[in-house]
């Protein structure tokens, strides 16, 4: 299993492979639905600096963060998966989450560097590999926040890269 | 007027809530170990014995299966010397509070008014217990028993479930084939598969739908007709795999239940793909 870092290099991510086991670690964001539409206006804006969020080589985890723990919400919901152009332009190198993503958000990873991972529902297990929660930006959302996660050794599935994705059945019968 | 026990009701129906939240029934326990003895690709069976190792960990714990703990359905089994009263589903309805706040759930209650509600302006309540269950279903039995179960219903599933009508053309393998194409394009886009089908055929959207429910509060993986088995044959076909990552393991069972239907040449049908952990639930005799 292949341990990764963040921040990660673009150097990393080139050697990534879909169907590649990773384990990552180190500090990585968490958003979704709520969050990630107001992340997007913040790097329109210039305005990241202000809340002390650097994407450079980052990673963003598509979870809510509650009591209930982490998990996976599904990539391919409208407000999540389009986001990931503007995220990845702006530093994402590994977005993680789960579900499968169109040829449209296949090619926008490929032309920015940065590859998908999937991560299995597995919140009891996660739950002791979560050092630390904090959150970054929008409190008023809740669980719904732009959090910072301090994690050791996630598991998780590379799903797309380099303009290949897991997801194309027809091709690996 | 009947005498009951309030703290023995709620203190009961939280504990089934926790239980349903944090637990793998025995026959799901079973089908992924055989699952896991079947599989044939090396990420496919990582999967799925990460998932039942997460599940073994939950039950110890008492902890969530999942982050999205779910939303509560439930659903109540009436016999014939039992009544259910104002008294009793307001018990209930306290008992899934409780169990939300020990378990405890995702704090995913939506404030406000009808638009607040819908365009989420309102925020969010933060107490788990807030949460409201869905509308309950009751059933009269010809058992003695007053029983109460709880699901757990997660939201990929929700996003990825259909209740369509289908032109049957008096051929059961019309019906088959149509839910086959639902839950091939639902099990792929889920992204929590291995999927578990329940599917409720019925004379009108809420019956289906209703159907549905009971399916998977009946339904056991060990014990699958012929329909059921073919539906779930077919989808395993597909290599979608354990989180769509391509494998043999796509549908771990399916679910059926097929009500009264009218003279007509349609039948509603309602499809649920259960993610992998799911039906989350439990039952309680009170």
């Amino acid at each position: 299993m292949n341990t990764i870092i963040t921040p990660i290099s673009s150097n990393v991510i080139s050697q990534l492979k879909i169907g590649e086991m990773i384990s990552i670690s180190g500090y990585i964001y968490t958003g979704r639905d709520a969050v990630l539409p107001k992340i997007v206006s913040l790097i329109e804006e210039g305005k990241l600096d202000e809340y002390g969020i650097n994407l450079e080589g980052s990673v963003i985890f598509h979870t809510a963060v509650s009591p209930a723990g982490v998990g996976p919400t599904s990539s391919n919901k409208y407000e999540i998966e389009s986001t990931i152009p503007a995220l990845s332009a702006a530093g994402v190198r590994l977005h993680l989450g789960k579900g499968e993503l169109s040829k449209e958000t296949i090619d926008s990873l490929a032309k920015y560097g940065s590859v998908y991972a999937v991560i299995p529902p597995v919140t009891a297990l996660l739950n002791s590999m979560t050092l630390s929660t904090k959150i970054v930006a929008f409190p008023e959302l809740g669980m719904e926040a732009f959090h910072l996660l301090e994690v050791k050794e996630y598991p998780a599935i590379i799903a797309i890269a380099h303009g290949k994705s897991i997801y194309d059945y027809e091709k690996q019968k | 007027m009947i005498m009951r026990n309030k703290n023995d009701i709620v203190e009961k129906v939280k504990e089934c809530l926790i239980k349903a939240a944090s637990t793998f029934s025995d026959d799901k326990k079973e089908v992924y170990r055989q699952a896991i003895g079947r599989e044939t690709v090396k990420t496919a069976k990582w999967v799925l014995e990460t998932t039942l190792n997460n599940a073994l960990v939950a039950e110890q714990n008492r902890s969530p299966l999942c982050d999205d703990s779910g939303i509560p359905h439930l659903f109540m089994e009436i016999g014939p010397n039992h009544n259910v009263d104002g008294e009793l589903l307001l018990y209930i309805k306290q008992g899934v509070a409780k169990g939300l706040r020990a378990l405890p759930g995702r704090p995913m209650a939506i404030k406000g008014d009808d638009t607040q509600r819908i365009d989420q302006s309102g925020g969010l309540d933060f107490d788990p217990g807030a949460l409201l269950s869905a509308p309950i279903l009751l059933k009269p039995t010809e058992e003695d028993v007053l029983r109460l179960h709880i699901l757990m219903h997660g939201g990929g599933p929700e996003i990825r479930g259909k209740t369509f009508r289908v032109f049957h053309k008096h051929k059961v393998s019309v019906v088959t084939e149509e839910i086959i194409e639902w839950a091939v394009e639902a099990s792929g886009k889920l992204g929590c598969s291995p999927v578990t089908l329940a599917i409720g055929i019925g004379r009108s959207h809420f019956e289906a739908t209703s159907l549905m429910l009971e399916a998977m509060v009946f339904g056991n993986h060990s014990i699958q007709n012929e329909i059921e088995q073919e539906i779930t044959d077919r989808l395993n076909k597909s290599n979608i795999g354990p989180l769509g990552l391509g494998g043999d393991t796509t549908c771990l069972g399916t679910f059926l239940n097929v009500g009264p239907q009218r003279a007509s040449g349609v039948r509603i049908v309602s499809m649920r793909p259960c993610c992998g952990i799911e039906p989350r639930k439990a039952s309680i005799d009170l």
